[in-house]
């Protein structure tokens, strides 16, 4: 099946199936990428909103 | 180590707010005029400048870039500053980005009424302006960058990243869409023509939505939410993992405005191919926020900023899910035109934008004055009636679209189309009554957002300048090797910057080159010509009366649409169309091949009172074109302006220009008259009925060859 759809795609449709194939490839780089990170560094980074160094914040305002 | 003391600016996020709400009630505002317009032609008080036409433009331009564009700089500014722990680069930055964008605001506020126009959608401001629209943008970016710079955070949270996409692809958007041949000083020729023309608008269309409406909200909600509910993202890596896969495939998915359009089969499929994909990281996104929220539900119940939230990023998936489904060739095939993408649109822009907007500016204003929100009360009922306001505006304009759609590919069992396009019109009509009172229920809660803001304002102080502490930033030398090129990545700006781009221009490049550079792309016609002067001045009055907002000019190949208009629109006679105008809604009938079906006195006569010639139209009077005179002192600079980008005017056929339209004009005039029609040859409504005359003509001469 797979090979009667190759043969059968025209010249302009190859624009697709190469765009496809960009994203597949920049897909599993990218979840490659994160599947290294360690665990330490992104709880790190999510904690950052919660850390403003604002002073003196009114206790009326929750922070 | 001593921690350094420094102060946030909060005066630019307090400027920007009070633009976001002044600008918002005027963008809603406007949008509740022609809503009731559409019922209602005589809501445009029997004046060309607030006719829906003209106007509904700026209803676009005021809730996009000026309501949506003020909080999404109110939002950057804050959050900015706090995750960099650092003071905005330069003050003076900030005062000349906040002033010179309301300026513009400003500028399209006198402009679009007038008329002046380049009729790309949401891109309609003239060249003048796009030139000051660029200049801001880069202070802005010059602003952003210089805060990361100096900042005392080593990596950048993820909502940085959104903030730095949003700058680099609405910069690329922008250029690339305006590039434009002036004519005068309030006229300008798009340089692309037709296919091409809206290949490139679309393009931009699309992705003024992907980076305007969504990527910086989502940079928003990353920072906001966990303030909001007091707990971190839920997810790090899913943030990593939305934040490429988004702009990577936002980028591709424009062409799924063209869909059955002249535009190349491929470039369609992909559009749609990429759109299906779209949904993984658009719920990705949403389900990432709404899981920050797990454990925190009991405050949803009790915290009208939460509420908000919530129903935004609800707003958000709906709309998402539904996009990629309007993508799909068999569902575009009814709701494109119809009232259903109206209704797609607002339930992001009403629910997704709105709705965190105002959850922003309940969380942020208390916290700048140093106060309580002034009545709880108020914001809960805003909350409610801006819930039931988008349900009253999207649920009827379903409705609509789908019955409007469905009419439309009706056929009688003799094979004739059963209803005429004015009987679907007016089947809808109850649906955009309810329409606009949801639109009015959902100003409603804007105008008491207003009011309670002020109060909360009025009982506090604002803390222009908050104190804040940080450790500096240790030097690079010091850090520890890092293993994760991500992590590296999140800690170099410039390079992150190029990362993001290099990513934006891939899917633009394979999409946009081919069509653009590619001959064979846009198979050419030989009986297609350039338009004569009067037809183009005639086409230009067109443009400045929005005519596009309610009349498409491409005709899709369905029964339905050939019985109806006339044989399919083909790529090549759009080649010198600078700008295309195939619209994107139908509240009136395609017009492509309108041209030569009626005699001069009926375009005349339906003009100055549609009603006359269509009992029950809902389009407006247009008996100003019979009063004004033509310009026909733009006529050399507009020849020589459409030579300049291709149109194969002869050499000094300017000259004798006006002196073909002058002929053409009496003709037309002395025709009018034997219907007992006296109007001069100088007036303007002349020129428009030549240019309607002249559409779909070429392609009836039936004599294609390729050159």
């Amino acid at each position: 099946m797979f090979d009667q759809f190759v043969k059968n795609v025209s010249g302009e449709q190859m624009y697709l199936i190469f765009s496809l194939w960009i994203f597949l490839v920049f897909f599993v780089v990218v979840s490659f990428l994160l599947f290294i990170t360690k665990k330490q560094h992104t709880d790190r980074m999510s904690e950052l909103p919660l850390e403003d160094g604002v002073l003196n914040q009114p206790k009326f305002i929750e922070s | 180590m001593q921690p350094e003391k420094f102060f946030y600016d909060n005066k630019i996020v307090r400027n920007f707010g009070i633009a976001t709400v002044i600008w918002g009630i005027a963008g809603m505002s406007i949008g509740l005029l022609i809503a009731i317009q559409l019922y209602f032609p005589g809501a445009n008080m029997h004046n060309q400048y607030t006719t829906f036409g003209r106007i509904r433009p700026l209803h676009t331009n005021a809730v996009i870039f000026a309501f949506v564009g003020n909080a999404i700089f109110m939002g950057v500014y804050y959050s900015l500053q706090r995750l960099l722990k650092a003071r905005m680069f330069s003050d003076t930055l900030s005062a000349i980005h906040f002033w010179g964008w309301q300026l513009i605001i400003i500028s399209a506020l006198i402009t679009l009424p007038l008329g002046i126009t380049t009729s790309h959608e949401y891109a309609e401001l003239e060249w003048p302006i796009d030139i000051a629209i660029t200049i801001i943008w880069v202070v802005f970016g010059i602003n952003m960058f210089g805060t990361i710079i100096k900042r005392r955070e080593r990596h950048l949270y993820v909502a940085i990243w959104f903030y730095i996409a949003t700058f680099v692809t609405i910069a690329v958007l922008h250029i690339v869409n305006s590039v434009e041949i002036p004519v005068t000083f309030w006229k300008s020729y798009m340089v692309y023509a037709g296919v091409q023309d809206a290949l490139v608008q679309w393009w931009y269309g699309h992705n003024a939505v992907a980076f305007f409406l969504t990527t910086p909200y989502l940079g928003m909600m990353y920072y906001f939410l966990p303030k909001m509910a007091n707990r971190p993202i839920y997810s790090y890596k899913l943030s990593i993992l939305h934040f490429w896969a988004l702009i990577f495939i936002y980028i591709w998915a424009g062409p799924h405005h063209l869909l059955y359009s002249t535009l190349p089969g491929w470039a369609q499929s992909l559009g749609v191919a990429f759109s299906i994909m779209l949904i993984a990281p658009s719920w990705g996104g949403m389900i990432n926020g709404l899981l920050t929220l797990r454990g925190a539900w009991d405050k949803v119940r009790d915290d009208v900023v939460l509420k908000f939230m919530v129903v935004g990023l609800t707003a958000y998936g709906m709309a998402t899910f539904e996009g990629p489904m309007l993508s799909l060739k068999q569902i575009n095939a009814i709701a494109h035109f119809s009232d259903w993408i109206i209704a797609h649109v607002h339930v992001g822009a009403l629910g997704w934008n709105g709705f965190l907007t105002f959850a922003i500016l309940y969380w942020l204003i208390p916290r700048i004055y140093k106060t309580k929100l002034y009545s709880k009360k108020l914001a809960s009922f805003h909350f409610w009636i801006g819930t039931l306001g988008i349900l009253f505006y999207v649920i009827p304009l379903y409705w609509a679209g789908f019955t409007q759609g469905l009419m439309l590919k009706e056929f009688t069992s003799e094979g004739i189309l059963k209803y005429s396009f004015l009987e679907t019109v007016l089947r809808i009509v109850p649906m955009w009554v309810t329409r606009s009172l949801g639109g009015g229920m959902y100003l409603t809660g804007v105008i008491i957002m207003a009011y309670n803001l002020t109060r909360t304002a009025l009982q506090g102080k604002l803390q222009a300048n908050e104190p804040a502490q940080a450790m500096a930033l240790e030097p690079v030398a010091t850090i520890v090797r890092e293993n994760s090129w991500h992590r590296r990545l999140e800690r170099r700006p410039i390079q992150f910057m190029i990362a993001a781009l290099l990513v934006i221009l891939i899917g633009s490049f394979v999409e946009l080159m081919p069509t653009l550079t590619i001959a064979s792309n846009i198979p050419t016609i030989a009986s297609v010509k350039p338009y004569t002067p009067l037809e183009l001045q005639g086409r230009d009055i067109y443009i400045r009366e929005g005519c596009l907002g309610c009349h498409s000019q491409t005709i899709r190949p369905f029964r339905s649409e050939t019985e109806r208009y006339g044989e399919y629109s083909k790529a090549g006679e759009f080649v010198y169309d600078h700008p295309f105008l195939w619209g994107s809604e139908r509240k009136g009938p395609d017009l492509a091949r309108i041209g030569g079906k009626y005699p001069n006195a009926w375009h005349f006569n339906h003009l100055m009172d549609p009603r006359l010639m269509s009992p029950g139209s809902i389009m407006p009077d247009y008996d100003w074109l019979i009063s004004q005179d033509l310009d026909t002192t733009t006529t050399i600079a507009k020849i020589n302006a459409m030579r300049k980008i291709g149109v194969p005017y002869p050499a000094g056929y300017e000259k004798v220009a006006n002196r073909d339209l002058d002929i053409q004009a009496k003709t037309i005039s002395a025709d009018l008259a034997t219907n007992h029609i006296k109007v001069s040859s100088r007036k303007e409504i002349i020129a428009i009925t030549a240019y309607l005359q002249r559409l779909g003509q070429d392609i009836k001469a039936n004599k294609t060859a390729s050159k």
